[in-house]
């Protein structure tokens, strides 16, 4: 069994960590960069240690540093969080070498859900509905028209060599192609020097549906049902709740199997994450595979009853997993919303500062994930999330009004943060009637410039 | 709020003290995390291996064993290693010697500190010797030098290029005065597989000093360095000791010598194969060119000089209509000089593929106001040497306004001596005010440098074109006009002195600078009507990087005829063609 871990990373989920750990008895020793000396995991860990200077990449990605930190505490096991190093295969199997547990599946398994073409093979030939898309490189229009017949509109024409939005065109329909084709492959040509180009099926208007998984070494896998996160803005996700709406019993449970074949098929252990794309019409598509504890787990948490965090250590610690896919029900309606340090008038430019003061909401149904304080100052080198906050209640529409009431409450002074953004959102007719997609922050975002909410 | 000690920690179980024992402890296996000796930080092995044992920390290098750095360098499976077994005898009878030997073969699996052998480098044959720092700091005894020799006759004998990739302490003690003589025994070797006509190019590593420096190391065509590499003679101890005095940071490291001229280049480790690649086809490529059996080169003899000279007249009386015509002396002086005119770089850029820029004049700097170095026109190897304005101020006080100095000079004519061993025609563009005018300059010999590369363009054995594409100042121009034919752009100069200069030697005053202009027939019209150059081309009346491709267009047909009229002559003609056409002025 574990008995100390070190936990590889900063902020709430550190904070959130060293709580499970403290709880299950498990001593805990948190690392901290010199920017983070007055952070609350470094001052709540019942050690701690200093592993190098402000930027991320000399310290909280420092694997040498995290490992010595480790070996220095002799503490039998790292949890990576999420970031840093907790997706870095090279990491995971560094821990291996030097006898150390990481809370999380095998390195090689990191790797290959981590390689986009590889994670892609491993779920179409386990039967997990990805994309269709071509094959093959495509040159030219003629043979482009071909492949889109066969893959069905509408089509997103894309540049091999693609980013940033370049070269990317949607053809609606076979008229449209060639023109459509062309103009990418131009524009391709332009910015990339090349004109080699992809086509795949384009997913209109889908949500963002994704299952939490739990897999123990021996082979036991279970879905803890699904977490609707399409409230995202530059695939930065805001909100998220689970259950979705948008699922019916019915799909849930063809998804969850779909999701538990998928981590069967990758040789999965510990907890993860498939994220899936739901069109409208109930057909759904494979993305990735996060090998690792998400932002968003508490929703998950609350609807099932489930501690991730502490699974994961079981997982870890070869125990098999406490519950069978029959004990998980989820019950109520649970919703997050990130509270950022950005500004959303100034394009959502971080933040950072000292909090001068702050008040936070409580009571029945609520919870806070944070490591902020009154009197601390967030440090401008890491990301701008300070707080989650987090309600449950027996239905949507009244987790809806207990997120708004809560919302409401939060006073954090000395910085800019999203809150009154979050709660625009809150109160958005489309998010009331649940009719909510990807897009959706990029419309309410057109909305509010051209005038037309209140 | 503070949070120092307000938050209670975990409280462990009784049963826990007793259990802990028998757990698996964490710990780091051995080799697997090593510490770079350059930035102290802790560095994963396998990072250094997989990133060419560059530190990932600090970018620093690490020395390479010279079996690993044969594999960076050679084609897979192209190596094949000469005179393995070599052993060392102990020629001083030196005690203790040979045990040392021994149990360094033993461990380092070497037979000697130096590995040869044959390889393919990006498909081309080439010998490859790579010293190995793990045996005795890579000295040279009598099997190292001994080794290397046979390397550098057999290519001699094979007509092979040679690379060797030096690293060493120096000579080495043990073996004495037999050590001292392998300095003498390789380079006389080298000298005969230069004589041959025959490229070799040294790669420095750190550390490269004492007797390898002062011989095999210093003698490549082309000389590159790893970054940061130490080279030297005396070592920083060994000079710090005896004058007494702190050495300046970066002293006798590779960017140091780059500086001080004695290398050709610093090449990153990610680049260098493809680098030697480059240049080992460069050189193969006008090698093969010299020995085509019928004496014909491989550009086309079919620009008659008649005919260009037709087009020429064409295209002095203005097909093109935009240009300064009917303009005094001084206004071409002043378009001569005008801010945004292109400058050296940027017909190199416009005409030539594949530039490699050498660097330095191995005697004291490396002078910024000339850019040198080997490029391709039309897929033929050439040599490159311009005279260097900036294209802004910035750029312009790096490179002195286009004023060389000695060693400015003194790089262009090694340039051009090499272009002579490796047969390659010479292109000169010629853009400065004047050589420059200073202390140091007439210290390390101006005039002389000038001298010196007249002299020796005299009787240079490969065609020489130049083209004054801007300030033709004087005997800093002339320096690099000695050429077969000489070219100019309709607005640039070329006279005896600059017209302020004139003004103020004649009529002391240096403000009739513009009457100076009218009378001195420094105008590429003027000079064409004398005799003086052979061609004129015409440029835009407001001539820039923009419209350049005017000029760069008729200049590129023009120079692939000449070429083509220059490139089939022997080395004993052009010459001859040369004097003449000096002779006569």
């Amino acid at each position: 069994m574990i008995k100390k871990v070190l936990i590889a990373n900063r902020g709430e989920i550190a904070v959130r960590i060293i709580r499970a750990c403290r709880e299950m008895g498990i001593e805990t020793v948190a690392v901290y960069s010199q920017a983070d000396r007055e952070a609350l995991h470094t001052k709540l860990a019942d050690e701690a240690i200093c592993i190098g200077p402000p930027p991320s990449s000399e310290s909280y990605l420092s694997m040498e540093r995290i490992i010595s930190a480790t070996v220095v505490t002799q503490a039998d096991a790292i949890h990576p969080g999420f970031g840093f190093l907790s997706e870095n295969s090279k990491f995971a199997e560094l821990c291996q070498q030097c006898n150390i547990t990481f809370i999380g599946p095998d390195a090689q398994v990191i790797a290959k859900l981590g390689n986009k073409q590889e994670a892609r093979n491993t779920m179409v030939s386990a039967g997990v509905p990805v994309i269709p898309g071509s094959k093959d490189a495509i040159y030219d229009a003629q043979t482009g028209a071909q492949i889109a017949r066969e893959i069905g509109y509408p089509v997103i024409i894309k540049a091999a060599l693609g980013g940033g939005g370049k070269g990317m065109r949607v053809a609606e329909t076979e008229e449209e192609f060639e023109q459509s084709f062309q103009m990418a492959q131009k524009e391709t040509q332009m910015a990339f020097g090349d004109n080699t180009m992809y086509i795949e099926h384009y997913v209109q208007h889908p949500r963002h549906i994704e299952f939490q998984i739990l897999a123990d070494q021996y082979g036991n896998i279970i879905h803890l049902g699904e977490r609707d996160c399409s409230i995202q803005r530059n695939h930065q996700k805001m909100i998220e709740e689970s259950p979705s709406i948008a699922l019916s019993e019915e799909l849930r449970q063809e998804m969850g199997q779909t999701a538990v074949r998928a981590a069967r098929a990758a040789g999965y252990v510990n907890a993860g994450t498939i994220e899936f794309l739901l069109e409208n019409s109930g057909k759904y598509y494979f993305m990735e595979m996060n090998t690792r504890i998400q932002v968003e787990h508490p929703v998950t948490e609350w609807v099932t009853g489930i501690d991730l965090i502490k699974e994961q250590i079981r997982i870890a610690s070869g125990k098999k997993l406490s519950y069978r896919q029959e004990d998980v029900h989820l019950t109520g309606h649970a919703i997050e919303c990130r509270i950022n340090a950005e500004n959303p008038s100034q394009n959502f430019r971080p933040s950072p500062g000292t909090i001068t003061d702050m008040y936070l909401p409580g009571g029945k149904g609520i919870r806070i994930d944070s490591a902020i304080y009154s009197g601390y100052t967030i440090p401008p080198y890491y990301d701008s999330m300070a707080a989650k906050l987090i309600v449950w209640a027996k239905n949507r529409g009244e987790a809806v009004r207990k997120m708004q009431s809560a919302l409401g409450e939060v006073i954090i002074e000395g910085i800019d943060t999203n809150v009154d953004y979050q709660y625009e959102i809150l109160n958005h007719p489309d998010y009331l009637s649940g009719n909510i997609d990807v897009e959706f922050i990029e419309n309410m975002q057109q909305q509010l410039e051209r005038g037309q909410m209140a | 709020m503070k949070l120092d000690n307000v938050f209670k920690k975990t409280r462990l179980p009784k049963r826990r003290s007793a259990a802990s024992a028998d757990a698996a402890k964490p710990e780091v296996p051995e080799g697997l995390v090593r510490k770079c000796n350059m930035c102290k930080g802790a560095i994963i092995a396998e990072d250094v291996r997989d990133g060419l044992y560059i530190c990932p920390k600090c970018g620093g290098y690490f020395r390479i064993h010279a079996y690993r750095r044969i594999e960076m360098i050679a084609d897979e499976g192209t190596f094949e290693e000469w005179d393995r077994g070599l052993a060392t005898k102990n020629p001083l009878k030196f005690r203790g010697y040979e045990e040392k030997l021994a149990a360094l073969q033993e461990k380092t699996g070497l037979s000697e500190a130096v590995v040869t052998g044959k390889v393919q480098i990006e498909g081309i044959d080439a010998v490859l010797g790579v010293c190995d720092g793990r045996f005795l700091m890579a000295s040279m005894g009598e099997v190292v030098g001994e080794k290397i020799t046979r390397a550098v006759e057999r290519a001699t004998r094979e007509n092979l290029p040679l690379i060797i990739f030096t690293c060493s302490g120096g000579a080495r003690m043990q073996e004495g005065i037999v050590s001292l003589m392998q300095m003498a025994k390789t380079s006389a070797a080298l000298k005969r597989h230069s004589d041959a006509g025959l490229l070799y190019i040294t790669v420095l590593t750190d550390p490269t000093t004492g007797g390898v420096t002062a011989s095999f190391a210093m003698l490549g065509d082309v000389i590159l360095a790893e970054p940061k590499a130490l080279i030297g003679f005396a070592g920083p101890r060994v000079i710090g000791q005896t004058i007494g005095q702190k050495l300046p940071k970066g002293f006798q490291r590779s960017e140091f010598l780059l500086e001080h001229g004695f290398i050709d280049g610093i090449v990153e480790r990610p680049q260098m194969k493809e680098t030697l690649g480059r240049l080992l086809k460069l050189h193969r490529d006008s090698q093969k060119e010299s020995k085509t059996a019928d004496g014909t080169s491989g550009f086309s003899a079919e620009g008659q000089s008649q005919e260009a000279e037709t087009r020429h007249k064409q295209s002095i009386g203005g097909q093109r209509p935009q240009r300064m015509e009917n303009a005094s002396a001084w206004e071409r002086v002043l378009a001569s000089r005008k801010k945004g005119r292109p400058v050296g770089s940027d017909y190199i850029e416009a005409l030539f593929t594949d530039f490699v820029e050498m660097h330095g004049d191995r005697y004291f700097a490396d002078n910024q106001a000339i850019i040198g170095g080997i490029a391709r026109f039309h897929g033929i190897p050439v040599t490159v040497i311009a005279q260097a304005k900036g294209s802004d101020t910035k750029e312009n006080i790096q490179r002195n306004f286009g004023m060389p100095s000695p060693d400015g000079y003194r790089k262009s004519l090694r340039l051009m001596k090499q272009a002579e061993k490796f047969h390659r025609p010479v292109i000169c563009f010629v853009d400065t005010p004047g050589a420059f005018c200073g202390v140091e300059a007439e210290e390390r010999g101006q005039g002389e440098a000038i001298a010196r590369n007249i002299y020796e363009m005299s009787a240079l054995k490969v065609p020489i074109l130049s083209i004054v594409i801007g300030e033709g100042g004087s005997g800093g121009a002339l320096a690099m006009a000695v050429a077969d034919q000489v070219w100019m752009l309709e607005n640039s100069i070329y006279s005896i002195l600059s017209p302020e200069g004139f003004a103020s030697i004649l009529w002391k005053d240096s403000k009739k600078a513009q009457e100076a202009a009218e009378v001195m027939k420094l105008t590429a019209e003027d000079l064409y009507r004398q005799g003086i150059v052979e061609r004129v081309l015409p440029e835009p009346e407001d001539y820039t990087v923009e419209n350049m491709e005017a000029v760069t267009d008729l200049l590129e047909e023009q120079m692939e005829e000449f070429l083509a009229q220059y490139g089939d002559m022997d080395g004993d003609q052009l010459a001859q063609h040369r004097y003449d056409r000096f002779r006569d002025m």
